[in-house]
């Protein structure tokens, strides 16, 4: 995102630090830490690290996926509920005796079907995005309430799945869960960074119109965004199933409210065009790090939710603060803003 | 398309120097009897033009004359009813605007259509990224590679390598039609059209546009060039099309032409005297008081706008002149509040304000007809009546809250018919019209409001002849009734024409005043016109 010249002066590198998307997110991290480090002696441990780490995988997944799909100019409000039928999808077909590779590959082949689905009818309908993945939402939960009629799946944990789910950790802190979402973050950011679909995605974000006549194929770009969010939503449900050890119908309800929040904080604009592999894992940090550190700190779990809001709020206006900043410093040659468009027609 | 793309990228070779070996002047593209229709509109009709290597053909025509419509039929953007695209003496088909592409032609569009959040670097290969050699490399992008092929292209068009790394939303008009050039030169480009590139650049802007367009005619590039401003045309264009009402009228040689000619031949037999006629159509002068309705005094805004003073009186068009990026639209967004002033002082008639937003700008009655018409202006989706009626909604409504949509399409018609909209009913969605005519929506839109001080912030811009001479008398009725104008425009024929007093700005000052007003010479006029440009570059000395 910034330009720093080859030659920058240490100066400039600082004030670009300082001044880069996600800076404000990441302060607030570190001023977090410290104050939970003061109130306990709990929090900076490997233990806790561990913990942390392990709340933030599915968040994580979701969010890498919320990021694609936001950078491409859409939003998904459907990953909750695919991640959840996705791990019913694991459940039920080894509760039938399915094996066990199959019937994880069938499920993260559910969730990018159900992506693709998402995708198709945004690109080949013309619905907007926010209805189609909203749909979607309704739809992906309400199966997973018909096909457990009410009840969990239970009894379809195997030694392996065991592992897979994180809750033995033959590798010591290093689960398979934190390993697939370590991963799952290298290739995203690899794809966004350095792949001709990545770039597409920040150009169908930025002016679809422009990215369309410069060649790019900008439905099958959208229509890939949203495969990679329910492939990656199929992935954090097989490995949900893992750790929750049933499948209740209302598992992973609310998931996409902290994958879009995450996604946000770290640095995704709701606009497209802007977003980054890193700024899922800020995000996701960030929102973990404070929830846990109020578990510690033994804050009511009712103002979690509050808190949790203001840091959203927080991450955004401090991002906004730092472009401001950006801007005095780099003086940017101010162009009239489109946002005043209303305005100037009076 | 994937195995074109990753069939390019693996050669390496510099395109650019490699093209194709026909002799300049063969031709590369041709369309013959291209035809396209919508609903109720011929849009072109049998249409043929060819374009030949290391040639400048200049395409002109009103709006609605068909140069949208055929230049969407060359980028693979509009599919044609009828006819057929010949390049190399085969006939094809485009059915998206990457096949286009591919075989050698690059569209640069009027609207913008760079990524602003991608660097320049990354729009000049949108689409068409390069990728590495080894097999699993195919997926990577090659950035050193991308980087190599353009590198020595970029200070020829006047950019400097550290431009290609920044966001490409960052750079000024000039620079993003480079990049856009680029974008032609790094792959094979044979054929390049231009839409109306020179609108929204100052003239010395426009002065190294040209250049680069020589430059590329000079590597064999066939330029199809799309322009409205007739004195561009000579010394630069090698062959002139016309198009009117969907169909080429003439291709004629630039050197059997004149500026009057050629208004003959876009507009027809229906309108002969719409040519630039100096003092037409001011009609009687404001004769009330000499009131002052603006005045700014030392008014600034780090860092474009710095100790502006100026008076606008009634029965007045002040001009204000400069080259972009000297504050003119800054100073506009000030006295309209949508930025606001650092320091300074201003006056609205007589007394002392604080224009803190646009709404207040609107209650002291200033209304402006923002620059960019498609953005700032038309709201696209509402009809005529609606677009007109926006600004002003308290003039319809009864009870201060219920709109009474009768009363609001019998007002809106009032106006349409007095600015002379052509439209075919006042519902009609205001998107359908062309540009000169969603132009004058929108002063209607201001003229709505009953406004005392009207900017208007290129007014004329990609609009034909005939609708800016309409623009023209709209605004001298608006001050000769006694209202105030600030027209803000960087054709300064223009400028020259419209205005009673010229202010120069330059580098967020005010440079200079030059009076201009109808009645002049053409060598008065040249004279000004020197005298301004000196003003609006040059320090003062």
């Amino acid at each position: 995102m910034s330009f720093l010249p080859n030659n920058a002066t240490v100066g400039q590198r600082l004030r670009a630090a300082v001044t880069s998307p996600n800076s404000g997110v990441v302060s607030v991290i570190v001023l977090v830490c410290i104050f939970a480090t003061i109130k306990s002696s709990v929090f900076i441990s490997v233990n806790n690290g561990f913990n942390i780490a392990s709340q933030m995988v599915f968040i994580l997944l979701l969010a890498l996926g919320m990021t694609i799909v936001l950078i491409s100019g859409g939003i998904d409000l459907s990953v909750g509920s695919v991640m959840g039928l996705c791990a019913g999808v694991v459940a039920k077909l080894m509760i039938d005796g399915v094996p066990m590779v199959i019937a994880m590959l069938l499920a993260v082949a559910a969730g990018a079907g159900l992506g693709m689905v998402n995708g198709l009818i945004i690109t080949k309908l013309g619905l907007p995005d926010f209805v189609a993945t909203l749909a979607m939402f309704g739809v992906a939960r309400g199966l997973l309430y018909l096909w457990t009629a009410g009840t969990p799946f239970l009894d379809y944990m195997t030694d392996t799945y065991f592992v897979i789910g994180g809750l033995r950790r033959p590798l010591g802190y290093l689960t398979v869960p934190i390993i697939v979402a370590l991963v799952a973050t290298l290739i995203v950011a690899v794809t966004l960074r350095f792949t001709p679909f990545g770039r597409h995605l920040y150009g169908v974000g930025s002016n679809s119109h422009g990215a369309m006549l410069s060649g790019v194929s900008v439905p099958r770009v959208r229509l890939l965004a949203y495969v990679c969010s329910g492939l990656l939503a199929g992935v954090a449900g097989v490995l949900l199933a893992g750790q929750t050890t049933a499948v209740a119908p209302d598992l992973g309800t609310g998931y996409e409210v902290y994958a879009i929040a995450a996604a946000i904080i770290g640095g995704a604009a709701l606009s497209g065009g802007r977003g980054r592999a890193i700024g899922a894992v800020i995000g996701t940090l960030t929102l973990a790090v404070t929830a846990n550190a109020m578990n510690i700190a033994g804050v009511d779990p009712t103002w979690q939710q509050v808190v949790t809001g203001l840091i959203l709020l927080l991450s955004v206006v401090l991002d906004r603060a730092s472009t401001l900043l950006r801007s005095r410093v780099v003086q940017i040659p101010i162009q009239p803003v489109a946002a005043t468009t209303a305005a100037t027609a009076r | 398309m994937w195995e074109i793309m990753s069939s390019r990228s693996t050669d390496a070779a510099l395109l650019v120097d490699d093209q194709d070996t026909g002799p300049q002047g063969s031709v590369v593209l041709e369309a013959r009897g291209a035809g396209k229709r919508y609903p109720g509109v011929i849009a072109l009709d049998d249409v043929s033009i060819s374009m030949r290597r290391g040639e400048i053909h200049a395409l002109l025509g009103e709006n609605g004359a068909g140069k949208s419509t055929l230049i969407g039929i060359l980028s693979g953007i509009t599919e044609p009813d009828s006819g057929e695209i010949i390049i190399d003496a085969t006939p094809i088909k485009f059915s998206n605007a990457a096949q286009s592409q591919s075989v050698g032609i690059t569209t640069i569009h009027q609207e913008q259509t760079l990524a602003p959040d991608l660097t320049v670097l990354e729009n000049i290969f949108l689409g068409r990224e390069l990728r590495r050699g080894s097999l699993l490399g195919r997926f990577l992008l090659d950035e050193r590679a991308m980087r190599k092929r353009v590198e020595h292209l970029v200070e020829e068009f006047g950019l400097t390598a550290e431009d290609l790394r920044r966001p490409a939303g960052t750079l000024g008009a000039l620079k993003q039609h480079a990049a856009q050039i680029l974008k032609a030169l790094a792959f094979d480009a044979r054929v390049v059209i231009l839409d109306e590139p020179t609108s929204g650049l100052a003239d010395h802007e426009r002065m190294s546009l040209f250049e680069n367009m020589r430059r590329l005619r000079d590597r064999g590039v066939a330029i199809l060039w799309v322009t409205h401003r007739l004195d561009e045309l000579f010394g630069l264009a090698d062959v002139i099309t016309v198009l009117r009402d969907g169909r080429n009228v003439a291709t004629v040689d630039p050197g059997t032409q004149t500026p009057d000619s050629l208004v003959r031949l876009m507009v027809g037999r229906r309108r002969s005297a719409v040519a630039d006629n100096s003092s037409q159509a001011r009609g009687t002068r404001w004769s009330g008081p000499e009131e002052e309705i603006l005045r700014l005094e030392s008014v600034s805004r780090a860092p474009l706008v710095r100790d502006v003073d100026l008076v606008v009186k009634r029965g007045e068009i002040l001009g204000i002149a400069g080259i972009a990026g000297a504050g003119r639209t800054e100073l506009a967004r000030i006295i309209l509040g949508a930025d606001r002033a650092d320091k300074g002082q201003i006056s609205v008639n007589g007394k002392q304000v604080r224009i803190r937003n646009p709404r207040d700008a609107y209650n002291l009655g200033i209304a402006i007809v923002p620059e960019e018409r498609k953005t700032q202006a038309v709201l696209g989706d509402f009809s005529l009546a609606k677009n007109i009626s926006i600004s002003d909604l308290s003039r319809v409504t009864r009870a201060g809250m219920i709109i009474d949509r009768s009363a609001e399409r019998k007002l809106a018609n009032v106006y349409v018919r007095d600015l002379e909209v052509k439209t075919s009913g006042i519902q009609q969605k205001i998107r359908n019209l062309s540009g000169g005519n969603q132009q004058k929506v929108v002063i209607a839109r201001c003229l709505f409001t009953r406004p005392a001080l009207m900017i208007f912030d290129e007014p004329t811009q990609g609009i034909d002849v005939a609708a800016k001479n309409e623009v023209y008398r709209l605004i001298y009725e608006f001050v000769d009734a006694g209202g105030g104008a600030i027209v803000i425009s960087s054709e300064l024929p223009e400028l020259l024409r419209v205005s009673d007093r010229i202010v120069v700005m330059r580098e967020g000052r005010v440079a200079g005043e030059v009076a201009a007003g109808p009645a002049q010479s053409e060598d008065e006029r040249s004279d000004r016109a020197e005298v301004i440009m000196a003003l609006a570059v040059r320090s003062s000395s």
